[in-house]
């Protein structure tokens, strides 16, 4: 896998790539600005980028301006935004393109190291890699939604879980159940919000995002 | 102050009053001469009656004569007329007595003088008054000034104060829980180390989250990068039943005005989640005359309490920033507050 890193902070920037090279990920380039991302993915054409927040020079919404942007010219690149807040207004913006390979994780889950690992490897794979307190926002803005009361317990777990880009073995690992357990609980979520079953990991998870940002 | 009509019909009464007076004195008048006349006319004593009749008259004629004026001159004018009168009679009784030398004179400079005294304390009382509001107005204004530059640096300061904590401290604290992972996992073989750097890393974890949440209570970042209107929307997703944000904002409020109405529209979404929950809310935001505009109103069931907690808490944050906040939330037809803030 193929990554390139856009942080303006030399000590935050080289500990990902230190870290990303002893978990043998390769990193093709490094920039610290909006126009510095746009350089070395057309110049490396990487499988994803890793993109901060805020960039110089005004250090506010670059990074997120940036990858929309350049995710236009190169549909099948993987955008894995780190921020050190989660921003509603920021998360719609960047799952409104509607294609895969979307991530957008709070800085300090780097120093998770498998579980960023993972999310590095869903988003590069086209899948999605949502904070949980990302994903604990958009549920939230959905409390008197009398369809998300109807789940049990462990059915909004699996709902957040799958929220976050999680797939049936993730979600399994998580809540230390199985895989068949897993499904059972997700054909319920699914029958129980009326969205439409089948198609692939990657599907499904944007039809529970869907549901939770925009259905009335 | 009387109404205008009022004081006119009054005015009117004081004219016909003036005028029965004299029409009253001017027959007795006559009719006293009249009776001299047939009673063989010797010395001319109805002058003395004449007199008699003329001060009450003149003294009628002073008080209606200074309300010709502006209040602020009445009491002058009725002085100088009055003066006027009393000068007039000693003249006439001089003129009528013995004659000899012109004793009046004394008398009416003295009146005259008080008449002038009078006329220099009410000139300069109002230069002195004038004067005092004069350095009041501009005291006010230049406080008010001040106390916005004030506010306006303060804000400014605790922006900075969001920024540094973000990309200062919290970064530092983030690259240190990386290279805590990073040791953490060449530790296997040390099973004792390996637990106190898993420990060191959940506590800067802690406090990565401290400080986020800490720095999103000064500010949240989504209303220093793209205004009210995002970040009201940004609030938005929180609330059960849709928020929806109509902005005609022609430009950006200083900080301090921006920073006021987003926390005025956060708790007044928190109030509409709480008390009408599921019920849609609509924020309006506008701009005209130096002011910022809020509405945010929600189709709850109203009878909201304006001496509740959460609207006290609203209308002090309000009156800090020197606005104004009104709120109708009567029964069964939802609640809408007003919001103006002065921007200049």
């Amino acid at each position: 896998m193929r990554v390139v890193i856009v942080e303006d902070q030399a000590l935050l920037r080289e500990g990902i790539v230190a870290l990303l090279r002893e978990n043998g990920v390769e990193v093709v380039g490094q920039a610290e600005d909006a126009p510095g991302l746009i350089r070395l993915v057309n110049g490396h054409k990487p499988d994803m980028a890793i993109v901060d927040v805020r960039l110089p020079p005004t250090f506010t919404d670059e990074g997120i301006k940036a990858a929309i942007e350049v995710r236009e010219e190169h549909p099948g690149l993987g955008i894995l935004i780190l921020s050190q807040y989660v921003e509603p207004v920021y998360t719609s913006e960047l799952l409104a393109g509607g294609g895969g390979g979307i991530g957008y994780l709070l800085k300090e889950r780097v120093a998770d190291i498998p579980a960023f690992l993972d999310a590095i490897n869903r988003v590069a794979e086209g899948g999605t890699a949502l904070d949980r307190e990302v994903v604990a926002e958009l549920v939230q803005g959905r409390k008197q939604d009398s369809s998300l009361d109807e789940l049990t317990p462990k059915e909004s777990e699996v709902l957040s879980l799958m929220a976050e880009g999680k797939t049936n073995a993730g979600i399994a690992e998580a809540l230390v159940v199985t895989s068949g357990a897993v499904e059972k609980h997700i054909s319920a979520i699914f029958s129980k919000l009326n969205l439409p079953t089948g198609g692939a990991d990657h599907r499904r998870v944007l039809a529970v995002l869907q549901y939770l940002q925009f259905s009335d | 102050m009387m109404p205008a009509e009022v004081r006119q019909a009054w005015r009117a009464d004081q004219d016909s009053v003036l005028a029965a007076h004299t029409a009253v004195s001017a027959g007795l008048g006559f009719l006293v001469t009249l009776i001299w006349g047939l009673t063989g006319a010797g010395t001319f004593w109805p002058a003395w009656v004449w007199f008699g009749l003329a001060i009450p008259l003149a003294v009628n004629f002073s008080w209606w004569y200074s309300r010709q004026f502006e209040e602020r001159r009445r009491w002058l004018a009725l002085h100088l007329a009055l003066t006027g009168v009393a000068s007039l009679a000693l003249c006439l009784i001089w003129a009528m007595g013995s004659g000899g030398s012109f004793w009046p004179g004394i008398p009416i400079v003295c009146l005259l003088g008080l008449v002038a005294v009078h006329l220099l304390l009410s000139e300069n009382w109002g230069r002195l008054r004038t004067g005092q509001e004069k350095v009041l107005t501009e005291r006010v204004d230049e406080l008010t000034r001040s106390r916005l530059g004030t506010l306006e640096a303060q804000a400014a300061q605790l922006r900075q104060v969001e920024r540094d904590l973000h990309d200062g401290a919290q970064s530092r604290l983030v690259a240190l829980s990386m290279h805590l992972a990073r040791a953490e996992a060449m530790l296997d073989d040390q099973p004792e180390a390996k637990k106190l750097v898993s420990e060191a890393k959940a506590e800067a974890g802690e406090a990565i989250v401290e400080l986020r949440d800490l720095a999103r209570g000064i500010a949240p970042p989504v209303l220093a990068d793209r205004g009210l209107a995002e970040a009201a929307k940004s609030l938005g997703t929180r609330n059960s039943g849709g928020v929806t944000v109509e902005s005609s904002l022609t430009r950006r409020p200083p900080p301090i005005v921006e920073t006021g109405a987003y926390f005025v529209i956060a708790e007044s979404l928190t109030n509409a989640n709480k008390h009408a929950p599921g019920a849609p809310v609509t924020v309006t935001l506008g701009d005209g005359d130096g002011q910022l505009n809020l509405v945010i109103r929600d189709e709850g069931p109203g009878g909201a309490d304006p001496k509740g907690n959460g609207l006290t808490g609203l209308r002090h944050r309000i009156e800090a920033l020197d606005g104004r906040i009104g709120i109708n939330s009567p029964k069964g037809e939802g609640t809408t507050i007003r919001v103006d803030l002065p921007c200049e």
